[in-house]
């Protein structure tokens, strides 16, 4: 009972904050790349300072030390207040710290982890042209020198997919260092600085004229041996530390927004006058009923993490299940608004639901592919959970 | 108290998986044995007044075993009973119902009509198991009403369905006089008794439903993993694992929102209701799926896909079709988010 009340009163005490602090303009402020970095920037800034950032650090932190169920009680009253989703700051607060907290230096954890609070933010340089689904058969080659008396790693090569790369002070970098053996046993971990010499990053244009995305070109870039997270050739255990870093919180905070979002669609419904057309009605029912299927899927996740039950897949399940109803979400949006949604609208940036039906339709394949397509999910919950096996690997074209 | 794990083991113990459909008369003695029909009677009333999570655990293990003992419009009768402000003999008739005497609710609309003296004709449709049945749980223009099914101007008139899990039939009316003394609500009560019942079979037949997915699913890949196609089991092949991926995503994502649903005495009546919906659509997908991915022999009378198959089918019509209950969801969302 103690528990329940105690995550009851963390509960109104996030409530009172958000209704005296959320910020109620931020779509308007988020129509370029730059003023939505900009309420990023504040958003995350007052959240450190309110001490709802970063609850999942340790407890040395202000604002760390929270359970998992706290943890979730926030992310909840964020969803449901609609405020900004802390997008920019997403991987040095998640994936950054989760990898310097497990596996870096006592050194690099004091160097590096204090700055990510101050605002400093991070990107991923994992993805390579060659290597998505099949991240291990990444190629981007670091040769280990001595420069200026110095044990360096010379870095060449190319890294793709990277979210905010474009504004990033740091990278969590995958290098080969060898070819020997196994693909996975060649692997080193990297902390990279951006601003290094021979680092040149440009934004993916996406279709719906969003950038969240970029590609970052590695031209004889020199990284310190000291910037090393683990050891030579072991950078793929590290890089699990890193993946594993957020699980089930994000899925869960937005399939609640979608679920808030529905009112978009009754708007849309009312806007064109299809309140009485009952094939539309039957379409939002249907729509209303996956939406909150996914919302129990990510709950009972969550729950169960919360218990220690997770089991392999489960997350596959949760996250095909969102980018599923994302799909269905968007794609009703585009086709109740007609000819509308095909003139082009300003779009609003680090928001899936955002109203500007097509540009949601065509944002919702970040979901079905980034993070481990669908197809990549449906194969661990056929190999891992249902134990179907896997199909032979030697073939010959 | 009794933990729910412990109803679900016991049910799969008296229900073995490898047994779909045991025959009816022996599983409905085994039903009453096993106190399932005290599970929702209220401990005032002398049951063990459990809540729906406890039903619902029971209601899946019958739809994973394709079970033909009638338990859902058995439960649903009795809470018409239960609920009952109106009718004389109300202890008795809960006392010989949770014992195992049959009186369903219907599971399909009534068209009848009441004459000038008060005499009812027409058709009730929807009583799952008709023959075992002592009295129907009938919604009638003048009320909820016990309708004996040896009373005069009451015939019982059995309808084959595709589904040989169950047997319908209509109960039929001709100038049939209803017993004031039967009778469990009046017209205006009907409305509030419809409210109860409603959710309580919605429930009821999602568990079915995800209940009967599940062992579709387990049979899918039991059989794709024996199934020697091209020198490899046919799950190797990716073009079918992930489908039968996709079955496992749908299962279990409308599995979370039916016991979320089942746990919460808050749950809104279309809350409730969608969740049918959804249910119904995933078993049909899973099926449907199970037959193509078996191949010839699942085709074949002899195989147990069919048996799925047409009980998914029904259930799409049972108390509310698939269209019918989306455009109540999306007519009450629409209203609810003005």
């Amino acid at each position: 009972m103690t528990d329940t009340a105690n995550l009851e009163a963390l509960r109104s005490e996030v409530r009172s904050f958000l209704e005296a602090e959320k910020p109620t303009d931020w779509r308007d402020a988020s129509r370029t790349q730059e003023d939505f970095v900009q309420t990023q920037r504040d958003w995350f800034a007052r959240l450190v300072q309110a001490g709802y950032a970063i609850p999942h650090w340790p407890k040395e932190f202000p604002g760390g030390g929270r359970s998992l169920a706290e943890q979730k009680v926030i992310y909840e009253e964020l969803a449901k207040a609609d405020c900004p989703r802390l997008l920019l700051s997403f991987v040095s607060t998640y994936h950054a710290f989760a990898t310097l907290h497990e596996c870096a230096s006592e050194a690099q954890k004091a160097q590096y982890m204090p700055r990510i609070l101050e605002g400093e933010t991070w990107c991923q340089g994992f993805s390579e042209p060659g290597a998505g689904s099949d991240l291990a058969a990444l190629k981007c080659k670091a040769v280990r020198e001595v420069r200026d008396g110095q044990e360096v790693y010379v870095v060449n090569g190319q890294k793709i997919w990277s979210t905010m790369a474009q504004f990033a002070d740091m990278c969590l970098l995958l290098v080969r260092t060898s070819s020997e053996g196994v693909k996975q046993a060649g692997i080193t971990y990297l902390l990279m600085d951006m601003k290094t010499p021979g680092v040149s990053v440009s934004p993916i244009h996406q279709i719906q004229g969003d950038e969240e995305f970029a590609e970052i070109f590695l031209d004889n870039v020199v990284i310190p041996v000291e910037q090393r997270v683990g050891e030579e050739g072991k950078g793929w255990a590290v890089a699990q530390a890193t993946l594993a870093s957020e699980r089930g919180l994000t899925l869960m905070e937005l399939s609640y927004r979608m679920r808030g979002a529905l009112s978009r669609v009754a708007s849309l419904i009312r806007e064109h006058g299809r309140e009485q057309d009952r094939g539309v009605l039957r379409d939002f029912g249907a729509l209303v009923n996956e939406v909150d299927a996914v919302c129990a899927i990510a709950d009972q996740f969550l729950d169960n993490r919360i218990k220690g039950l997770e089991r392999i897949g489960d997350a596959s399940i949760v996250k095909n299940s969102y980018s599923r109803a994302l799909r269905a979400y968007s794609k009703l949006g585009v086709r109740l608004g007609g000819i509308d949604e095909q003139y082009v609208k300003p779009i609003t940036f680090g928001d899936l639901n955002t109203g500007n039906w097509m540009a949601d339709f065509m944002n919702s394949y970040a979901w079905s592919i980034a993070g481990g397509s669908e197809e990549v999910q449906r194969n661990i919950i056929a190999e891992r959970m249902l134990e179907m096996p896997r199909e032979p690997k030697n073939w010959v074209l | 108290m009794i933990e729910l794990n412990e109803l679900t083991d016991a049910a799969q113990k008296a229900f073995p998986a490898d047994k779909l459909s045991p025959a009816r008369d022996a599983s409905w003695e085994l039903t009453a044995e096993m106190g399932w029909m005290m599970v929702r009677l209220p401990e005032d009333d002398g049951g063990l007044g459990l809540d729906r999570e406890a039903s619902t655990a029971i209601h899946f293990e019958m739809g994973r075993v394709l079970s033909c003992a009638p338990l859902i419009p058995a439960q649903l009768g009795l809470q018409a009973v239960i609920a009952s402000q109106t009718l004389a003999e109300r202890a008795d008739w809960l006392e010989r119902l949770s014992a195992g005497e049959y009186a369903p609710l219907h599971m399909l609309p009534a068209n009848v009509d009441v004459a000038a003296d008060g005499t009812v004709s027409g058709t009730v449709g929807g009583v799952l198991e008709g023959d075992m049945a002592v009295a129907v749980v009938a919604k009638l223009p003048t009320g909820y009403a016990l309708i004996p099914t040896d009373a005069e101007g009451v015939e019982l008139i059995e309808r084959p369905v595709w589904d040989p899990s169950r047997r319908l039939f209509d109960l039929v009316l001709t100038g049939y006089a209803p017993d004031p003394a039967l009778m469990l609500s009046d017209a205006e009560g009907a409305a509030a008794l419809h409210d109860i019942l409603g959710p309580e079979a919605h429930l009821a037949l999602a568990a079915d439903c995800l209940g009967g997915a599940t062992a579709a699913l387990a049979l899918t890949v039991e059989y794709l993993g024996m199934r020697k196609q091209f020198d490899r089991p046919l799950a190797m092949f990716q073009a079918l694992k992930h489908r039968v991926a996709d079955m496992k995503i749908r299962i279990t994502t409308a599995e979370a929102l039916l016991w979320s649903r089942a746990r919460d005495p808050q749950a809104a009546r279309l809350q409730i209701a969608g969740l049918k919906a959804l249910a119904t659509d995933v078993y049909q997908f899973v099926t449907e799926e199970m037959i193509q991915l078996h191949g010839g022999i699942g085709l074949t009378e002899e195989h147990q896909c069919h048996l799925f198959m047409k009980r998914a089918m029904l259930n799409l019509q049972l108390c509310g079709s698939l269209d019918w209950l989306n455009e109540r969801v999306g007519a009450e969302a629409l209203a609810a988010l003005s």
